[in-house]
């Protein structure tokens, strides 16, 4: 922040200090951003890799060990059906994790292609753009979720595509609002005047500027993908069994949480880091590429 | 002599940045006494507004400042917040340069300097609010009562500076600290703000640090004159030393280098070689002996102290070892690269031809049902044309249409009203495949503000390519004459895979003339080339457009508000106001002998680099701004500002009221005014 | 008019999800096609009417009678909104409300301190909270309430219910008190959980209007740091703040929806998840329609509130 404040003052250095070192060494400095990295590779490891912690499979009922501590058979315990919850927190985490990346991927994509264009092309164009944003912001998207996945049962394929359908207009709006103020700026209008082509100024002059705000984006929408597929299936709608995710672990915990709290615990624990470690990413990243800005929203 | 009022010291200011401990200002020492003007002369980054703002305590935390700093023998350095807020305002008032960001967006005017009063006295809320309309009604903002309560953004620039100098006079401080006062403002706005400054300070007798880089704006309102170079004094001397016998060849170059447009002859121009130095990289010994036509080898290895010029005592000191050589010679005899005038051979070629030219936009309301409320006259009626090798310039204040009219004729497309020709093709009837194939590449446009022109996101050499691009040229021609154009505006050849922000402003303004001369046009429209450049590079720049121009028989549209500029590379001139022509002609005859009110009034408010004649001419002032073009009045369109309406027959005023005059020729240039 | 099209692209959404049969086909004795239909057709539910025909006098009964239709079982879907809208409504309502409130003022709070030890306190436990799961953040307040209540011996804070089982006898001032009791918690979940994001969007904007050149000019006139940010930048930057409140809504609405199920509140969230385990078609879409206005309710709000704030809205 005092950097910005200071180059008031002084000029900036005619140094060929290139922007992408000078990014990667604020970002390395930022506490909070080294830590939820490597949060997210511990996360990541464990959910590829720590189903060589147990010996059971997520699947495998123990039936000599029905709703039973953590102890050294079980890690992290087991529940009502003598399924390990170490195991199933594994592959609940790997389902999170697809889940968030990937709808977070195609919310960032639609978001950043709906906005961009509108912003420049203006018009009926934006017109369009903006109330189809408003118009799905005002449908309970979550009521229409619900009702999908409950058709569709526990596909989490096709949840994926429903949580990324509903999941691009807040940040479409914030890439609508950026891009309306760059498209003011003088380097697209003289691109304007040199006959480049429309749709190449919005790839190449106006979505590049934008590469701070997409990468907030990404990492709030994976948060954002992850809570709503929790909601969903804690409610009953989202993944359901035999499939497993963190939400679906926190539905059964919830209903003993005071006689049998690890059930909820764990799955609840490795949530809250995921959606922490992707938080302070998103922070790094912001303030890494732009201390000046509050606007790249939160939310 | 009594105590000075301000007193600074060996002023150091250190910022702590991600390249380690910079010095912003490093030793600076002078006395402002009451009533006195002292300015401070510097360009970007020789630290002259870290200095005005160590004053008065507004750097940020992580600067530092040491050294002396006395008011009324008071010191000031070293005080809490607390204690600072007793000073600041009461004593010391602060004038910030960008008027629309330096006032609280959400505040009506008058609260705002209301607050400022109650700050320092109590007076109820009434009083003050009272108090705060008559220090709008000083600065010279009409009908204060009404619009007290208005916000920032329903303000003029000028209106806007105004308010910002009632806040800094409110409490009648002792000390005023200008910084940058009239940077964003029309020339005419400028002298009347400059004239508000005057009064303020002879109202309450304070002191006033001026902070500027326009050497005319020093000659004709400071006493002293402090030249800061590289968070340096270079030389400190009274403003009549300074411009009579300048002992520093900084200070002679700068000098030199500022265009006359007063002077009786076009004089020619000195450029200053280079740029001035980042604040982290700044040479060993004397800083500006890389740039310096006279530098020898001592130079090179310790920096000079400032020492009196002549007598022991002189109170003109300079911080150069060749001084004596300097002293009592002309710009142009020490200064090699001179920017000649070179007249190119002018054909009969119209390149550009504009006839009648009109564009309307509509002002809307509301958010969400936007409804048209009415419309702005951007540009009513604007003819002119522009030979091969003619360099044609477009003045006037502000709001005038310049700009509109430079966009009407890029967009290329048939216009709203009117007739555009370029190269012969009336842009009515083209086709637009005959556009994108031909005429997109024979005119480019070079804007004012080159860091915002160009992406910083791409290199330079793509910058340079892109127009080649979207007009389809192939990878291995576009490499050929992006390396050939930038030879020939005097990039270094590393350049080209350098980004923007590791180029400094002049060879940023050169990638972007680059960038307009890629695809050989014979058009060249230039925003402001060169009002957002430093003074000192500002000359070299404007010799580069005219070798090109003469080298390529270029046909040149230049908009521009720095008259003293134009005299220097205009063949033709047109004045517009209000989207009308009012003048056109020659720029000989133009400067000479002008014939519209309003053409006169525009000259007679550019400041004068000599402090003897800046203060000794007779000004033709001009009341009020530019208003806004909603409804044009019937007849002349300036007849409302006209400082030669009063003195005019009862019958003509009715006329100029009534009848709008038509452009005609009079003798050499054509004219629309009734009585010129 | 954006709410107009919204219930009714859900009603088709509706349709075309649920399957009002279902609930007829697993009754004994078996019932053909015909018979369900049959029993539909009462309700206007019909799956042999085609769906635009359905929706048209459905739509028209809303609008001449206010009549939301039936379940497929029967139940008048208007009796069962009104009190469920009240008691969610006054959820949501506190929660935006409160948690705004209490979001700005831990933003301008934190800011003024920036990097001091409450910032950093604050600072990490809103993004933890930001971070939290609605079901996660429910069940713990569950669990500290009762912990609390058993180390007082009584039930202080109710953690089930929207009010106590049966009513409370005394009259109207007990029975508010009950009420009130049950709204505690659940206000206090949508609440922190809102109030994080604000605190933290709130901290940086305020943060950059520190920056602002008018804040400089104000201390240029003699005010201190802290009056300068108090008086010129506090106001401006509130207005992103304002102009973003209709935006929350549907995540609070969401949050409203696992709180009530949480909690045990017969709210529409409840509904939500009735109405759609039993294929209430005319219900769901009277979910939406409160979802709908609830959100549209927001962003009329937000646009007062910003036109207060922000005289550059206002006068032009």
């Amino acid at each position: 922040m005092a950097e910005t404040r200071v180059s008031k003052y002084i000029e900036p250095p005619h140094l060929r200090l290139s922007r992408n070192r000078l990014y990667r060494r604020r970002f390395a400095r930022n506490r909070g951003a080294m830590i939820g990295l490597m949060l997210l590779g511990f996360l990541v490891i464990y959910a590829t890799l720590g189903g060589l912690l147990t010996p059971w499979h997520w699947s495998d009922q123990d039936f000599l060990a029905l709703t039973e501590r953590p102890s050294g058979r079980h890690l992290m315990g087991t529940n009502q059906g003598g399924g390990d919850v170490l195991a199933q927190t594994v592959v609940g985490l790997r389902r999170s994790l697809m889940i968030g990346l990937s709808v977070s991927c195609m919310t960032t994509l639609i978001s950043a292609m709906v906005g961009a264009f509108a912003a420049y092309f203006g018009g009926w164009i934006e017109r369009l753009a903006l109330a189809l944003i408003h118009f799905l912001l005002i449908v309970p998207s979550f009521l229409v979720l619900a009702l999908v996945s409950n058709r569709v049962g526990g596909d989490w394929l096709v949840l994926v595509f429903a949580l990324a359908l509903f999941g691009w207009m807040i940040a479409a709006r914030g890439v609508w609002s950026m891009s309306t103020s760059l498209r003011e700026r003088d380097y697209i209008l003289a691109a304007e005047f040199m006959g480049v082509p429309k749709w190449r100024i919005v790839l190449r002059h106006i979505l590049p500027h934008l590469s701070s705000l997409l990468v907030v984006n990404f990492s709030l929408g994976v948060t954002a993908a992850v809570l709503a597929e929790t909601s969903l299936s804690f409610l009953g709608f989202g993944v359901k069994p035999p499939d497993v995710s963190l939400g679906s672990m926190l539905a059964d915990g919830a209903g003993v949480i005071s006689s049998a709290s690890w059930l909820f615990a764990f799955p609840a624990a490795f949530l809250l880091l995921f959606t922490m470690s992707m938080t302070l990413i998103a922070d790094g990243v912001r303030d890494a590429l732009d201390p000046v800005s509050a606007e790249a929203s939160r939310r | 002599m009594n105590e000075p009022l301000l007193s600074v010291r060996n002023m150091y200011v250190t910022f702590s940045s991600e390249h380690g401990p910079v010095d912003a200002v490093r030793g600076i020492s002078f006395d402002i006494h009451a009533g006195q003007t002292l300015a401070l002369v510097g360009e970007s980054g020789s630290g002259k507004s870290a200095l005005a703002m160590g004053i008065v305590g507004l750097l940020p935390p992580s600067a530092r400042v040491t050294g002396e700093v006395h008011l009324d023998g008071q010191s000031l350095l070293g005080m809490s917040d607390q204690q600072w807020s007793g000073i600041r305002g009461r004593r010391v008032g602060v004038v910030f340069q960008e008027s629309l960001s330096a006032l609280t967006p959400t505040m009506s005017l008058g609260k705002q300097v209301a607050a400022a009063v109650r700050v320092h006295t109590n007076l109820s809320k009434r009083l003050a609010w009272d108090r705060a309309v008559e220090l709008l009604d000083m600065v010279g903002i009409a009908d204060p009562g009404r619009r007290a309560h208005e916000y920032p953004h329903q303000f003029s620039g000028g209106m806007r500076q105004r308010a910002v100098i009632a806040i800094a006079i409110a409490n009648a401080p002792d000390l005023i600290i200008a910084d940058e006062p009239t940077t964003a403002l029309d020339v005419t706005v400028q002298a009347q703000i400059l004239e508000v400054l005057e009064q303020a300070k002879a109202e309450t007798g304070a002191g006033v640090l001026l902070i500027t880089h326009d050497l005319g704006v020093v000659a004709g309102h400071a006493d002293n004159a402090v030249v800061m170079y590289a968070g340096r004094a270079v030389e400190h001397a009274s403003v009549e030393d300074l411009y009579r016998s300048p002992a520093m060849p900084y200070t002679l170059g700068l000098i030199g280098s500022v265009p006359d447009a007063g002077a009786a002859h076009r004089r020619s121009l000195v450029s200053i070689d280079g740029e001035p130095p980042s604040a982290l990289n700044r040479p060993s010994g004397c800083p500006f002996a890389p740039r310096c036509p006279l530098v020898t080898d001592a130079c090179k290895d310790a920096e000079p102290e400032l020492v009196p010029v002549g007598a022991e005592a002189s109170a003109h000191t300079v911080a150069c070892l060749r001084f004596a050589e300097v002293q009592g010679r002309r710009p142009d005899e020490v200064f090699r690269n001179i920017a000649t005038v070179v007249s190119g051979t002018l054909s009969d070629e119209r390149v550009l031809r504009v006839r009648g030219l009109g564009r309307t936009f509509p002002i809307t309301k509301g958010e969400i049902f936007r409804r048209k409320v009415g419309i702005l006259h951007a540009l009513s009626d604007v003819s002119f044309e522009v030979r091969a090798g003619e360099t044609l310039c477009i003045v006037g204040e502000s709001g005038g249409g310049k700009t509109t009219t430079l966009l009407e004729i890029l967009r290329l497309r048939p216009p709203e009203r009117g007739l555009v020709e370029v190269l012969g093709h009336d842009l009515s009837t083209t086709s637009a495949h005959l556009v994108k194939t031909r005429l997109r590449q024979s005119v480019q446009l070079v804007m004012q503000d080159p860091q915002a022109a160009l992406d910083p996101r791409l290199p330079v050499f793509d910058l340079i390519a892109e127009p080649l691009r979207a007009a389809g040229y192939g990878a291995h021609a576009t490499k050929v004459r992006v390396l050939e154009v930038s030879g020939l505006v005097g990039l270094p050849p590393d350049g080209l895979d350098r980004f923007p922000i590791s180029l400094s402003g002049g060879q940023r303004q050169r990638v972007a003339i680059a960038r307009a001369l890629v695809t050989q046009p014979r058009l060249l429209v230039l925003d402001e080339p060169v009002s957002a450049l430093d003074v000192s590079t500002r000359a070299s720049v404007l010799n580069l457009l005219a070798r090109v121009k003469a080298e390529f028989g270029l046909a040149m549209l230049i908009v521009a508000h720095d008259l003293a500029m134009v005299r220097h590379i205009a063949d033709r001139i047109a004045v517009m106001y209000l989207g009308h022509v009012l003048e056109e002609g020659p720029a000989e005859s133009f400067f000479k002998s002008p014939r519209h009110p309003y053409t006169r009034a525009l000259l007679s408010a550019v400041p004068v680099a000599d402090p003897g004649r800046e203060r000794n001419r007779s000004r033709v002032v001009l009341t009020g701004e530019q208003p806004s073009a909603w409804t044009p009045a019937a007849g002349c369109v300036f007849a409302a500002r006209c400082p030669l309406r009063p003195t005019l027959s009862k019958e003509i005023q009715q006329r100029c009221h009534l009848e709008r005059p038509a452009l005609i020729d009079c003798s050499d240039a054509r004219v629309a005014c009734h009585v010129a | 008019m954006m709410i107009l099209i919204a219930i009714n692209a859900t009603y088709f959404f509706a349709t075309l999800f649920l399957d009002p049969r279902s609930n007829y086909r697993d009754l004994r004795p078996t019932r053909s096609d015909e018979e369900i239909g049959d029993a539909l057709a009462l309700y206007g539910l019909d799956p042999r009417m085609p769906a635009v025909d359905r929706w048209w006098s459905w739509l028209s009964d809303v609008i001449l009678r206010f009549d939301w239709g039936h379940s497929p079982t029967g139940v008048p879907v208007g009796s069962e909104i009104p009190h469920r809208a009240l008691l969610s409504g006054q959820l949501i309502l506190a929660g935006v409300v409160l948690s705004v409130i209490l979001g700005v003022a831990l933003g301008v709070y934190t800011a003024s301190r920036q990097y001091g030890i409450a910032d950093r306190v604050l600072q990490t436990l809103s993004v933890l909270l930001y971070n939290m799961p609605v079901v996660v953040s429910a069940l713990g307040l569950i669990l500290l309430a009762v912990w609390f209540n058993q180390k007082l011996g009584q039930t202080v804070l109710s953690v089930a219910g929207a009010g106590t089982p049966g009513g409370v006898a005394g009259g109207f001032w007990p029975v508010l008190l009950d009420r009130a009791n049950h709204l505690v918690l659940p206000t206090i979940n949508l609440t922190l959980l809102g109030s994080a994001g604000w605190h933290l969007t709130q901290r940086s904007l305020l943060l950059d209007n520190i920056n602002a050149d008018y804040v400089r000019t104000a201390r240029a006139t003699g005010l201190t740091r802290t009056q300068a940010i108090r008086r010129h930048a506090l106001r401006s930057s509130t207005i992103p703040t304002a102009t973003s409140i209709a935006f929350t809504i549907p995540a609070v609405f969401t949050g409203a929806v696992i709180t009530e199920s949480v909690f045990g509140w017969e709210g529409m969230g409840r509904y939500f998840i009735q109405t759609i385990i039993r294929n209430d078609v005319h219900g769901v879409v009277a979910v939406a329609a409160f979802g709908a206005a609830a959100t549209a309710a927001g962003a009329i709000f937000a646009d007062i509130a910003t036109a207060i704030l922000d005289p550059r809205v206002r006068v032009n």
